[in-house]
């Protein structure tokens, strides 16, 4: 055996790195942390942390790269708006955030060596995802948040919209998993 | 004793673990179910069902991101 994969099968069998990179977190210290982390976020930037919005921005500096513009546009009209959009991609807090977010993910499951490119399995799939993502991304810019931006920023500001999104979300959530029985079983 | 594998690879959650639940009814008791998946979310509900319900379980990873529930229906 090579001295490379010696030392290699010495790491996966180490307990620390059993435990601290290839087993999953608990839930619970995945929501400590996550509760920690959106109260920097909030101090930091002075904005509640929020993850589906920042696409909207993409999108629009992606248009106006274009030649575009979205001055008009009356999701973007407000002065805050007009000013975050002005400053540019590289300025902008969430951008970093939702850059750190999918890095982060990656190099997780590097180190846990689970990383695969999963194929797609039926045509049903890319519909769903097509479809799906798009209610989403619209369902979130309408109610000005997704799940993290309404739901969990909006609750740990002990906003009442934060509730009656995840009441809404429950039941949304009941009719989605209804509609993958019967389509994906 | 039979042997089933189910292929839910490139399937995500919940569709693994309904489809392990539908198949493991069909089964007899000390029938084999094998559940190939490559959702690691499914690594945990899978297993933990299966583990409530009183079967016996083992997981196995059997390539990067990829593992096999085994469960043995015991009742």
């Amino acid at each position: 055996m090579s001295q490379f994969k010696e030392a290699m099968l010495k790491v996966t069998e180490n307990d620390v790195y059993k435990r601290w990179l290839k087993t999953a977190w608990p839930y619970l210290t995945g929501a400590v942390l996550l509760s920690l982390f959106q109260i920097v976020t909030l101090a930091t930037t002075s904005n509640p942390w929020g993850v589906s919005g920042v696409f909207a921005n993409w999108g629009a500096w992606i248009y106006e790269g274009l030649g575009g513009s979205v001055d008009k546009w009356y999701y973007f009209s407000s002065e805050g708006a007009q000013a975050t959009l002005n400053n540019g991609f590289l300025n902008h807090p969430g951008t970093w955030r939702n850059i750190g977010i999918i890095l982060g993910a990656l190099i997780a499951v590097l180190l846990a060596s689970q990383f695969k490119i999963k194929k797609i399995k039926s045509k049903k799939q890319v519909v769903a995802a097509i479809l799906g993502g798009t209610m989403m991304g619209y369902g979130a810019r309408i109610a000005f948040g997704c799940n993290i931006g309404a739901l969990f920023s909006g609750i740990a500001s002990l906003s009442l919209s934060g509730w009656v999104f995840g009441i809404a979300m429950f039941f949304g959530a009941m009719v989605g998993s209804k509609l993958l029985v019967k389509f994906f079983m | 004793m039979n042997e089933v594998v189910i292929d839910c690879l490139g399937e995500a959650c919940p569709v693994p673990l309904v489809k392990a639940q539908n198949k493991l009814k069909e089964l007899a008791v000390g029938d084999i179910l094998i559940v190939q998946i490559d959702h690691s979310c499914a690594m945990k509900n899978v297993p933990e069902w299966a583990r409530e319900d009183g079967h016996n379980v083992e997981v196995e990873e059997v390539d990067d991101g990829e593992w096999e529930v085994i469960i043995e229906k015991v009742k």
